[in-house]
């Protein structure tokens, strides 16, 4: 086992790691920006360091200084979390080539999955349906010819994308024009890739992806599904496992499925396989995480399975001692994601309690939310013997939950866990936008 | 730095699995063999482990690289750089010798000496260079060495050596036999005076070395592996017509016999030097 690790984030993921790290006897090295300097995962570090202004750019996303500091404090691996570098090929080949292993896949596989044009294609190999689609269009000329074979409504989508940008929804050729190019501005700026592809646009449909665990040694599981449609212009807000919407006989299928596919091509690491799910009560490929995901937390609450002290084992070469028979999914488990909704300082923070209730948070006395950085505050997530029992502990923890200075969405989230629709498990990506 | 502390568990490192990345490397990446356990090693990769193979192999590392990697950042400053051997016997060929060695060691002579600081304690420092004529003691060598250590005791530092050395240099003859009587005295001044002299035997260290100043340090350190001795085992194995023991002339078989006080892998010798300075130093004492 590795006996130092750096953790290249910040924020609540970064204390997550850290934690993870500490239960295994690894050291470990937080690196941090100047508007970081009292952050948690600072303190809670062995080695803190810091390595740059508070823009991510001068920072967080320094490849070099992060991979310097890494040699310098000893370190022998590097824990990427979610955002910033995790699903950057180029620094991950620079951790290889310093001899430092980076926690995730080889840079190769991130490569090829992480273009959403050519995974669609590999995908299509592996007996997953994938939406009815093109690969990279290369004009507005293509791309028009291309939505009038697949039908409108379509979506133009980066190659390169995630995080929600860079989509279009197209109803008709008149849209067409406006929406490629600015979704191809839109990819070229936040990605550094316009280049964009066409897809058949599934409604009305839920998001519904399947937590992967895989070793180098051929070994993989699959650790449940989460339903994570409850989306605001496409940035998820609640999730939950498993999903109301798939019966224990679909998701057999599926997991099996996904399992195979996953053994197919060969990935290893943790992963998410992300799907729509439509009325019929058909699975479509999407795309595929090649990460952790900020929602890990309820598969972890359900299977009693942790995610992070696994993605640091299989990156050391520890065969999963598990098998796909040996994860328990009984129950059920929701996530709230609590959201800054603008800036502030923290006067008091009161985390709710008792058995089955967890609060990853970064915040702590004096915590102040910057602009410089994604708005999450921390993921509030219960679990339950049953859907019911979850969805009231739920109820009970966020009213329990107190950030005073800083303004939150509590009181929104509140709203959707009593919404009837959502009681019932009766909702889909539309939900967010039709209240 | 964090407002404050938080208490540190104590658990145990989680056992299994590989402690660092296996050996991976780009396309077309420039390899080097480790004699040890014969596997190909990126250079990058080797470089970024101070020239030491994952099978724990110790490459020959050159004097300045040495220096970079033991000494405080821009502590050490260097004495003697241009003093170096003539040719006083005429001996054949070796004017055109040593100036090839010269232009493609980087070096003037087998030795770089200067005073520095090792995790902020200040000592007199000699380093040997492998790639100058495999480290061989010619009159500069024992010239620059008996100057630095008689600089040494007039400012009472301690001294600390990494010597690797093929033995006396043949080319000077008798003048280089007479380096170990010299420096063997400027040692013997040095200790009288209380000061501590550690060395660090790298591989190798063989001959005229072995048999004056390398061997006469008041705490004797090697690296792991090191070849060590008087005559080289090619040599007694000729003249003695017998086979040698498992490990002949290694560091370890040294340690074992009593000639050498403990082996110190590359990643610790700077602390190791450290507190043994610390430990040493005459201050704290009084």
């Amino acid at each position: 086992m590795f006996s130092k690790i750096l953790i290249a984030n910040r924020g609540e993921i970064a204390v997550r790691i850290i934690r993870a790290c500490k239960e295994m006897g690894v050291a470990t090295v937080a690196v941090y920006s100047e508007a970081d300097r009292k952050a948690l995962h600072v303190a809670l570090a062995d080695e803190s360091y810091c390595i740059g202004g508070p823009e991510a750019s001068e920072s967080y996303l320094q490849e070099n200084r992060i991979i310097s500091t890494a040699l310098l404090a000893g370190a022998q691996a590097i824990h990427p979390g979610y955002g910033f570098l995790s699903e950057n090929a180029h620094f991950a080949r620079a951790c290889r080539r310093n001899g430092l292993v980076f926690i995730g896949p080889d840079p190769e596989s991130m490569e090829r999955f992480g273009d959403k044009a050519i995974l669609k294609e590999i995908i299509r190999g592996t007996g997953l349906s994938v939406i009815p689609g093109t690969k990279a269009v290369l004009s507005l000329n293509e791309a028009t010819q291309a939505a009038e074979r697949i039908g409108y409504p379509v979506m133009l989508k980066a190659c390169a994308g995630g995080g929600g940008r860079g989509i279009r929804l197209v109803r008709s050729k008149d849209e067409l024009e406006d929406a490629y190019l600015q979704a191809s501005g839109e990819a070229l700026s936040a990605f550094g890739d316009g280049s964009l592809y066409l897809e058949k646009y599934i409604f009305p449909a839920r998001h519904v992806e399947l937590q992967i665990l895989a070793d180098e040694y051929g070994n993989a599981v699959c650790l449940g599904d989460r339903d994570c449609s409850l989306q605001r212009r496409n940035q998820k807000l609640l999730e939950e496992t498993p999903s109301p919407a798939v019966s224990t006989e679909q998701r057999k299928r599926i997991i099996e499925l996904a399992v195979d596919a996953v053994k197919k091509i060969g990935y290893v690491g943790a992963g998410t396989l992300e799907f729509l799910l439509d009325r019929e009560g058909n699975f479509w490929f999407m795309e595929m995480n090649v990460r952790l995901q900020v929602e890990h937390c309820v598969t972890e609450m359900l299977t009693g399975i942790d995610l992070v002290k696994w993605q640091i084992r299989i990156a050391a070469g520890i065969p999963l001692n598990f098998t796909q028979e040996d994860v328990m999914m009984k129950g059920s488990a929701i996530e709230c994601r609590i959201n800054a909704k603008s800036c502030g300082t923290l006067k008091m923070l009161h985390v709710p309690g008792g058995l089955s209730v967890r609060f990853d948070t970064c915040l702590i006395d004096g915590s102040t939310v910057s602009p410089y950085y994604d708005p999450l505050l921390g993921k509030l997530i219960v679990s339950g013997n049953d859907r019911e029992e979850t969805l009231r502990k739920m109820r009970v923890s966020l009213c329990e939950l107190v950030i005073d200075g800083i303004p939150t969405n509590i009181e929104e989230q509140l709203r959707i866990v009593d919404d009837e629709r959502f009681t019932a498990g009766n909702y889909d990506l539309t939900f967010m936008g039709s209240r | 730095m964090a407002l404050f502390n938080f208490l540190r568990p104590k658990n145990k490192l989680e056992e299994g699995g590989r402690s660092s990345a296996p050996v991976q490397q780009d396309a077309g990446e420039p390899e080097e063999n480790c004699p040890n356990c014969h596997k190909d090693i990126p250079l990058s990769r080797l470089w970024a482990n101070n020239l030491v193979c994952s099978c724990g192999y110790h490459f020959r590392m050159k004097a300045r690289q040495r220096i970079q990697t033991i000494t405080d950042k821009g502590s050490f400053h260097e004495m003697y750089p241009r003093m170096k051997s003539g040719n006083p016997l005429n001996f054949p060929g070796y004017k055109e010798k040593i100036g090839t060695v010269r232009v493609a060691s980087g070096e003037e002579e087998a030795v770089v000496c200067g005073t520095a600081s090792i995790g902020r304690q200040r000592c007199c420092l000699f380093v040997m260079e492998p790639g100058f004529m495999m480290g061989s003691m010619g009159s500069a060598v024992g010239e620059k060495i008996t100057l630095l250590f008689e600089y040494a005791v007039e400012h009472r530092l301690p001294v600390v050596g990494f010597t690797v050395s093929g033995g006396a240099r043949m080319q000077e003859g008798l003048l280089s036999l007479m380096q170990m009587a010299k420096t063997s005295a400027a040692v013997k001044r040095h200790s009288d005076a209380g000061l501590l002299y550690t060395a660090v035997l790298t591989d190798p260290t063989t001959g005229g070395v072995t048999a004056s100043f390398a061997m006469e340090a008041d705490i004797i350190l090697a690296e792991p592996g090191a070849t060590i001795g008087f005559a080289g085992a090619r040599v007694i194995k000729q003249t003695t017509k017998k086979a040698l023991p498992e490990g002949f002339q290694t560091a370890e078989t040294v340690m074992e016999h009593g000639f050498a006080d403990s082996i110190v892998p590359r990643s610790g010798q700077k602390r190791f030097l450290a507190e043994l300075i610390k430990m040493h130093n005459w201050r704290a004492i009084i």
